[in-house]
């Protein structure tokens, strides 16, 4: 049972790490914590649930996830990031915050706050190795977060965008003399951002075959968490960060019980963050300073 | 958007508030006022919704036959957001500033717990059309009903049969832990009707629970198949227990399920049609009989007009249960002497409970209605079994207590 | 004239929202954010229920012997939070709510999901006595020496080191004082509705608090009460949008960010309202 448990919990760290990095993004970059990316994860599920429905191939459902979301994205980035751009970062996390309400309401309007279910699961064959028993669709979600993380890997590094991206990250001023157009960048960023997290929906909505408009909500609160013990200012820290997190979480239901779950969760990400205040792959303790 | 137009916007907002909030200045005196507190946002909007279109239709209905007594029906009905603190205020506004002569609602129990004893500071009745946490309403006498059956009395019919019925003799239980009518049924009431009828729970000493909104059961799912039980309980609203249910089929645990009335729904039939569910009901959409097959005729085609719920939505179970309060209140109206003036409100209202307390017999959807002295209702419940989409019925019991007729 | 139920209802959550705005406030003003409040306003209301119902004790010691409980573990959670920064911290608070709240979720002792029942129901009037002086107390604080070092503290951390103030017994002390004022909202709470469950304490009551700081303007004590009103009325006016109610409550959020970022009430406009009131 232990392998068995151990995939599990990979998968559900996949599924962190996929929106973990949606937030890392945003936050990695402009500071600010986007709290409506558990909500454009929604949508994404959504958009890519109407897609299938209609009988569409799955490939056009991913990508009608993550247009939509980035969609959005860019209107929250115009509307709820832009004015508050001088502001401390807490005004603009509750502008977002405003938005998550809205979307929530608006899901709920037009799909209803029941279930949303997939009559049939899609890649649903199993394989049994040995006593493991993996799904098509989670090894799916796995290849994917692999595949996207890499892509955001090779965009962030060795694209121009990237440098852009990374240079607004540094120093904003600084940036803008060179010539990068800041408004730009921070509408790329949200938008990449939350393209991933459209993706995500897709991706997990599949897996799971069934959505709701409040299924972000309790995964974006892990989701932050994985972030943070990652380390805000390096992206990759999610990749660490969301298996492990997801291992432990697995583990304690596992083998301590459901009931304490999120105690020693929620214990385990203060514990490393007084061990390492910066997250595991964070930079320089300088480098965290936030306008509260 | 500038600070001016906002302005306007929020003087324009208060104004719309303040013309509905004041309440009737009509001339009609004839006017018999009933309140009710649905969810119509929030994580259950859909009941809310549904439950609201549930109350128009008997309003109309009502006035369509020229109303009670000769004076037209009203039903002011409320959204609690699905948060007990709006839900109390909510009370306090219908009781205190609208004058109503009953309250239909609130729906949860959590609602239920905090807005019974506003209930009985008002004296005013409120009855609630969902909420099944043992003890809510008893702690709460005289003003507190529910037109639902305790957890506790519908398990001593539901696991006999499930235990006849599937051969079981070893369960595993799952339940959402922060559900508090959920972790009262997975954590003490199941445990104990198990070991009532022979049943060994498998996990007895390794509670397996979840939280509501979780994505992710695999872990608890991955226990389950290794104990190798007979059968699973899920307790667990329907919403969360398709997740659990889909999670089981995944992983090939296909067991029969039972559960408590929260499994009760369309969409659960929906998680997985192979594994067979059981849980009790007072009220399911394809039940068979003159009341409710009409109800469900008249009921379904107005809910499928309402945007945003699905297409093919049926009555539920919260749906009826409002729609028999709302009619019991009628009911009470006409044959206590309740006159709807505004200088006999307090006698009125008391009227009202007395009757409700005194209740017997009344010609609920799915059989006769009565109250018992806990607030609970007395009526009859049906073990019903969902395999393959679709609800059969097949035990009948009856919620009064051992001895006593009442269904 | 006797108020209307309704209109009691309202003040009564208006009154222990402030109290729990405060909360926040007076933790913020070190330049900390904490997500987490909503645990201290747990412990504040369990362990008020203990006393009143299990040990018998009148609201007041109660109520007070609560503040100072959590107002120790408070100073116990603020030491560790000194090493934290930003959303760490705030993640890290956040984290600490959720622990609480699991706690209470397995306390079988008082209820665990099923909830704690007993206790005596307390008058809009007894809470908005205790919000008041809470709020005087923090007004009074606002003009003295105290608040200057606060200020400095959370405008520079190492120059105010580097005169020789305590930024640590600073920002320590308002973990604990902070703490200590969302306990008397809990346990106000507690004895409002009468029934307490884990799930009223949850980060989404965390968030509550911030909001009506952030709302209500987050550089003055009275912001607190200003966010506390808007955060309780304003989805009550919304009522006339019916489904749509949520929504707009969230565009109205926005706008009046976008509008006024400061929040409703700052120094400037206090200075207009209020000559004696401190620059």
């Amino acid at each position: 049972m232990l392998i068995q448990q151990l995939v599990n919990g990979l998968t559900l760290g996949a599924v962190y790490t996929l929106i973990a990095l949606s937030y890392s993004l945003v936050m990695g970059i402009l500071g600010v914590l986007n709290l409506a990316i558990a909500e454009l994860f929604m949508l994404g599920g959504y958009f890519g649930f109407a897609v299938v429905l209609a009988q569409l191939p799955l490939p056009l459902a991913l990508i009608a996830g993550m247009a939509g979301a980035a969609l959005v994205a860019a209107i929250i980035e115009r509307i709820g990031y832009q004015p508050f751009r001088t502001a401390p970062v807490v005004t603009p996390m509750l502008s977002t915050l405003g938005f998550s309400i809205i979307l929530q309401n608006i899901a709920t309007n037009i799909w209803g706050s029941d279930p949303l279910q997939l009559t049939d699961e899609v890649f649903a064959e199993r394989f049994d190795i040995g006593a493991v028993s993996i799904s098509a669709i989670q090894l799916t979600v796995l290849g994917a977060t692999i595949v996207l993380v890499a892509l955001l890997a090779f965009l962030v590094q060795r694209t121009s965008i990237g440098r852009a991206l990374r240079a607004v990250a540094e120093n904003r001023d600084v940036a803008r003399l060179l010539g990068v157009s800041a408004g730009r960048i921070t509408l790329i960023a949200f938008m990449l951002s939350g393209s991933l997290a459209g993706a995500a929906g897709v991706l997990i909505g599949l897996h799971y075959a069934a959505i709701t408009p409040y299924i972000g909500v309790e995964i974006g609160l892990k989701a932050i968490a994985v972030m943070v013990v990652g380390g805000t200012t390096r992206i990759w820290g999610a990749l660490i960060a969301g298996p492990l997190m997801g291992v432990v979480e697995v583990m304690t239901v596992a083998y301590g019980g459901s009931q304490i779950r999120d105690f020693v969760v929620y214990g385990f990400m203060i514990l490393i963050l007084l061990l390492r205040p910066q997250g595991l792959l964070g930079g320089s303790r300088r480098n965290q300073d936030q306008r509260v | 958007m500038t600070s001016k137009s906002m302005s306007v916007l929020m003087a324009a907002g208060l104004m719309a508030a303040g013309a509905t909030a004041s309440g009737p200045a009509k001339a009609a005196d004839a006017e018999i006022v009933l309140g009710a507190i649905v969810p119509s946002s929030g994580p259950f909007a859909e009941w809310g919704r549904t439950n609201t279109a549930t109350l128009q239709m008997l309003e109309k209905q009502i006035n369509d036959g020229g109303g009670i007594n000769g004076a037209k029906l009203r039903i002011l009905i409320l959204d609690d957001a699905t948060k007990p603190a709006q839900a109390t205020n909510n009370l306090r506004k219908l009781a205190g500033d609208d004058h109503v002569l009953a309250v239909a609602g609130p729906l949860t129990s959590s609602a239920a717990e905090v807005t019974f004893p506003v209930a009985n500071e008002m004296k005013v009745v409120s009855t609630s059309q969902a909420s099944s946490k043992p003890g809510v309403a008893k702690l709460n006498r005289p003003w507190a009903f529910r037109n639902t059956i305790d957890e506790g009395v519908l398990g001593r019919t539901t696991v006999p049969y499930y235990k006849q019925a599937f051969g079981i003799k070893t369960v595993a239980i799952i339940f959402d832990a922060k559900d508090a009518t959920a972790a009262t049924v997975g954590g003490k009431i199941m445990p104990g009707l198990m070991k009532d009828n022979g049943i060994e729970v498998a996990n007895a000493n390794d509670p397996l629970s979840f939280n509501t909104g979780d994505l992710d059961v695999s872990a608890q799912v991955t226990k389950i198949k290794a104990l190798n039980p007979d059968g699973v309980v899920v307790s667990a609203d329907y919403s969360q227990a398709v997740t659990v249910i889909r999670e089981m089929k995944r992983q090939g645990v296909i067991k029969p399920v039972v559960g408590s009335t929260q499994l009760i729904s369309s969409a659960i039939l929906k998680a997985a049609p192979e594994i067979p569910i059981v849980a009790p009901a007072t009220f399911y959409a394809s039940m068979s009989g003159d009341k409710p097959e009409k109800f469900v005729k008249e009921l379904t085609p107005v809910l499928r007009k309402i945007s945003g719920l699905p297409p093919e939505i049926e009555p539920s179970m919260y749906d009826a249960n409002i729609y028999e309060i709302g009619s019991i209140y009628i009911e009470a109206i006409k044959k206590a002497g309740v006159t709807g003036k505004p200088e006999d409100l307090e006698t009125d209202r008391t009227k009202i409970r007395d009757y409700m307390a005194k209740l017997a017999g009344f010609a609920g959807l799915g059989g006769p209605i009565g109250f018992n002295e806990d607030g609970d209702a007395i009526k009859a419940f049906y073990i019903v079994q969902g395999q393959n989409g679709a609800w059969q019925s097949k035990v009948r019991g009856c919620s009064a207590p051992d001895g006593k007729q009442g269904c | 004239m006797t108020m209307s139920m309704y209109y009691a209802g309202i003040f009564a959550d208006v009154g222990i929202l402030l109290l729990g705005a405060l909360s926040v406030y007076i933790i913020l003003s070190t330049g900390q954010l904490s997500l987490g409040n909503a645990g201290f306003m747990g412990i504040g209301a369990y362990l008020t229920s203990w006393l009143t119902v299990m040990v018998g004790l009148p609201l007041t010691p109660s109520l007070l012997i609560a503040a100072i409980v959590a107002g120790i573990i408070g100073v116990v959670v603020g030491f560790p939070a000194l090493r934290l920064k930003g959303i760490y911290l705030a993640m890290a608070t956040l984290g600490f709510g959720e622990m609480v709240r699991s706690f209470f979720l397995n306390f079988s002792a008082m209820g665990g999901p099923e909830g704690f029942h007993g206790m005596q129901h307390v008058s809009t009037g007894t809470i908005w006595i205790w919000a008041i002086l809470v709020l005087v107390l923090v007004m009074v604080l606002e003009t003295s020496q105290i608040w200057l070092e606060i200020r400095a503290v959370r405008d520079d951390e190492t120059a105010a080191g580097l005169v020789g103030l305590n930024a640590t017994s600073i920002k320590v002390g308002a973990f604990g004082f902070g703490a200590a004022v969302a306990a008397i909202a809990g346990g106000l709470f507690a004895h409002h509705h009468v029934y307490i469950e884990p799930g009223n304490f949850s980060f989404e009551r965390s968030i509550d608090f911030v909001l009506a700081v952030i709302l209500g303007g987050s550089t003055v004590a009275p912001g607190a009460l200003a966010g506390a009103v808007i955060l309780v009325v304003l989805p009550e006016y919304l009522r006339f949008l019916a489904d749509w109610r949520f929504a707009a409550f969230g565009a109205l959020l926005i706008g009046m960010l976008v509008v006024r970022r400061q929040g409703l009430l700052d120094r400037a406009l206090l200075r207009l309202a209020l000559p004696s009131s401190p620059a």
